[in-house]
């Protein structure tokens, strides 16, 4: 199937195209360092920065015997850089975080190819997971965050991905004066009510979604009779822990108010700047890496890949970019690998659980990491 | 049990209320200040000798540079500067004329100690000690990270028929939950001195406390430390610019760079001789040849990741990274400015045309200076112009992280004491 005579375009199609969960560790490990030797040093040429960056911290290309060998690009560096691979006018779209606390949000500069091969990436790995077939389709946000322009956000981006599987779209919010968002509650309880006993999806941000939908229906007393519903969620988890929900109660307590599976919650990890390549829980829970993508988890200090059952740094790494140098990411969450080919779902590859973000260390005395600009 | 009380037989709970405490410790002030000042210098003289050589002390962080502190020359040498050339002062009263003064102690020295350096504490202890005071310390950290075997040696050390353990019931060594506002207040309440060791936020929250009006309060803040490494030194002694980065990793290694005192930026001036990339480059031969770290958060790594990201993609700096993981980085640039600080081995190197340019970026914010000048007219030029925007210290690289007296612009000792008079 993969012909390294082919080009790496003909390869990576392959790999968006194919089963997502199919292929052994050993194998994709080989097969995606040897098209990411290619593709980052095309990055690296039209991007000058990369080029420095490679040149300068990591080891040779040709001495790239693995995933592990590649230099990642911390994901910060998008808040602080433009990193484009492509002249202004081959961009067709920049994607934007969503900045909190007034930080500076990441720009992610995405050429027609790159949103080609997210959009069919996203719906290659959901529809091992929900499906193929579409079906009504409830966001449980405001339309105006999936609005069509120049920018996108991350969650525009994921609202627009699954959108894909959509026969019918229903946006569940609404904005109120102060900007805040609220459930749109007879729009949610007609959508169920027409839709009462068929398969529908379900989308939204998980902190939104828990705050203005699931906290807010136990608070009026509302369930549905949703039995057949699938709800994907993703994004931030570090607000539910700092109001000490887990995982397991988010998921006990969201399908409690749907009246459907704990099993039909998904939760998927991605980013802004891999946007397309996501990780999505499967039944046991565990985090699958999809064919085209991996994922490394490195130890704190010597950024050694992890053996399984140890805590890290969460690392991506995805063929699909062409337009900026989003292959080999390290992120800022930390992870815990959980196995490798084996997990009880039958799919093979790296699977993982995402732990949290990396929190800053308690300040440990008098040196004073001192920003200039805030102290003088 | 909200608070452990870490003693030399190792931590154990000692119920909720400090108040017992710090009774007890009341009932030992008459008793401390009755021992000669140098019974108490010898029995420290005694404490050093044993630091080195007990198993349980020897190889911990900073043990060596302590055990070189409590030496009796040193000690007496830092009481003098302290009590205006005379450590008799401390033991009652010295004819001055007609008249005499005392130096007595304030009290109950209450410390509230950072988590950087496992010998911290005893920086502050010994001199409070010394000063007669019965102290009160709370570590940051429930973990004592050694100070339980440092009491442990004291506890053995002797001189003069004074015994170590018998000092020690004129201390105690705690740790409570620092968000415990009751605690803290019986504490601060309970304090005729407190010293305050820490960052911002930790001092913010202590000077906040609740204190009797005569109550002082010495603060060790949050401070920020550089080098400067001048053109004369690099074009006229080439042959010790290996020595002298030498000793600014020195410098950089001790105490994973989380101390007041250590480099964290270092400007050197543009020269003839050597370009800021082999400046680079001798100082990553030198942090090469550091034995391995043994951990770090991953808060930390990801700083490292992200400040080699930002040095390396940026066309007008570069950076030098050790390929072992996170441990150890150089970053070069051009821009005069204070880098926020990294740590764990960070250090960044910044090439500039004048040392006069340094000047306008110091504050009581910059704590010390390792100065490597070829011309001594422009070291003192130097450090007149940097102490009088603030700085505390221009020191020798390899010095940075010694402790001495004064520090942070302050006598410690004398601080601890109240001056008194006697005019028959």
């Amino acid at each position: 199937m993969f012909d390294h005579s082919v080009s790496i375009e003909q390869q990576v199609d392959a790999l968006i195209r194919g089963p997502q969960y199919a292929m052994r560790q050993a194998v994709k490990d080989t097969l995606l360092t040897s098209i990411l030797r290619e593709l980052c040093q095309e990055i690296g040429r039209n991007c000058p920065p990369y080029a420095r960056f490679l040149q300068r911290l990591g080891r040779s290309p040709a001495d790239w015997r693995g995933l592990a060998d590649l230099p990642p690009l911390p994901v910060s560096m998008f808040k602080q850089f433009i990193l484009a691979a492509v002249p202004p006018e081959k961009v067709v779209r920049q994607l934007l975080s969503s900045s909190t606390s007034g930080q500076q949000p990441s720009r992610i500069v995405i050429d027609k190819t790159t949103a080609f091969r997210q959009t069919r990436a996203l719906a290659s790995i959901l529809k091992e997971h929900i499906g193929g077939h579409r079906r009504p389709y409830l966001v449980l946000d405001v339309e105006e965050s999936a609005a069509a322009g120049d920018t996108l956000t991350a969650r525009g981006a994921a609202i627009r991905g699954v959108g894909n599987f959509a026969s019918e779209t229903v946006y569940g919010m609404k904005k109120l004066p102060d900007g805040d968002l609220t459930t749109d509650w007879p729009r949610v309880e007609d959508f169920f009510h027409r839709h009462a006993y068929e398969p529908v999806l379900l989308f939204g941000f998980t902190f939104i979604l828990w705050t203005r939908f699931v906290e807010e229906a136990e608070h009026r007393g509302i369930k549905f009779q949703a039995s057949q519903a699938q709800l994907l969620h993703s994004g931030g988890w570090k607000k539910l822990v700092a109001q000490a929900v887990s995982k397991e109660e988010f998921t006990r307590r969201t399908s409690d108010v749907l009246g459907c599976e704990p099993g039909a919650i998904l939760d998927f990890y991605g980013m802004v700047e891999q946007v397309g390549t996501v990780f999505v829980d499967c039944e046991a829970g565990h985090k699958h890496a999809p064919a085209f993508a991996d994922v490394v988890i490195r130890r704190p200090h010597t950024l050694e890949p992890v053996e399984v059952g140890e805590t890290g740094i969460i690392e991506v790494v995805s063929v699909l970019p062409t337009s900026y140098p989003g292959q080999v990411l390290i992120t800022e969450d930390q992870g815990v690998l959980i196995g490798v080919d084996d997990c009880p779902c039958r799919r093979l590859g790296n699977y993982f659980l995402f732990i949290k973000r990396i929190e800053q260390a308690e300040a440990r005395g008098c040196g004073d990491t001192f920003a200039q600009s805030r102290e003088i | 049990m909200k608070i452990l009380r870490i003693t030399p037989r190792g931590m154990e709970p000692v119920g909720d209320s400090l108040l017992p405490i710090v009774d007890a410790l009341k009932e030992k002030r008459d008793h401390l200040a009755k021992n000669p000042v140098d019974n108490l210098v010898a029995l420290f003289a005694d404490f050093a000798d044993r630091l080195l050589r007990d198993s349980r002390t020897k190889s911990l962080e900073g043990c060596m540079f302590l055990s070189a502190w409590l030496g009796s020359n040193n000690l007496r040498q830092l009481l003098e500067v302290n009590l205006n050339g005379n450590p008799a002062y401390l033991d009652g009263f010295v004819p001055q004329g007609r008249n005499y003064l005392a130096a007595k102690p304030q009290g109950l020295a209450a410390m509230w100690m950072a988590g950087n350096v496992a010998t911290l504490p005893m920086f502050s202890l010994i001199p409070a000690i010394l000063a007669k005071n019965v102290c009160l310390v709370k570590l940051a950290y429930s973990d004592p990270e050694g100070m339980d075997r440092l009491l442990a040696v004291l506890a053995e050390s002797q001189a003069n028929k004074l015994q170590g353990a018998d000092l020690l019931d004129a201390v105690a060594v705690v740790w409570f939950d620092y968000n415990n506002q009751e605690l803290n207040e019986q504490m601060s309440l309970a304090a005729d001195v407190k010293i305050i060791w820490g960052g911002a936020q930790a001092i913010k929250a202590i000077t906040a406390l609740p204190r009797r009006e005569h109550c002082t309060e010495i603060i060790f803040g949050p401070k920020y430390s550089i080098g400067v490494i001048d053109r004369e030194k690099l074009q006229t002694q080439p042959e010790k610019i290996d020595e002298t980065v030498a000793a600014f990793v020195r410098d950089i290694a001790i105490f994973d760079q989380r101390a007041c005192s250590a480099p964290q930026t270092i400007f050197i001036e543009h020269n003839t001789s050597l370009s800021l990339h082999e400046i680079g480059e001798l100082f990553a031969k030198h942090l090469a040849k550091l034995p391995p770290k043994p951990g770090l958060d991953p808060y930390t790594t990801m700083r490292i990741v992200n400040v080699r990201a930002a040095w390396a993609l940026d066309q007008a700096k570069d950076v030098i990274a050790s390929s072992d993981g996170a441990n150890w980085t150089v970053c070069l640039d051009h821009e005069v400015s204070l880098k926020e600080a990294v740590q764990s081995r960070t250090i960044f190197l910044t090439e500039i045309d004048s040392w006069q340019q340094v000047i306008p970026l110091l504050s009581p914010k910059v704590q010390s200076v390792g100065i490597a000048f070829g011309d001594q007219k422009q070291a003192l030029a130097f450090a007149e112009a940097a102490t009088a925007s603030g700085v505390a210290r221009c020191v020798r690289p390899g010095l940075m992280n010694n402790y001495e007296s004064p520090w942070d612009g302050k006598l410690l000792v004398n601080q601890l004491v109240r001056w008194v008079t006697l005019k028959p």
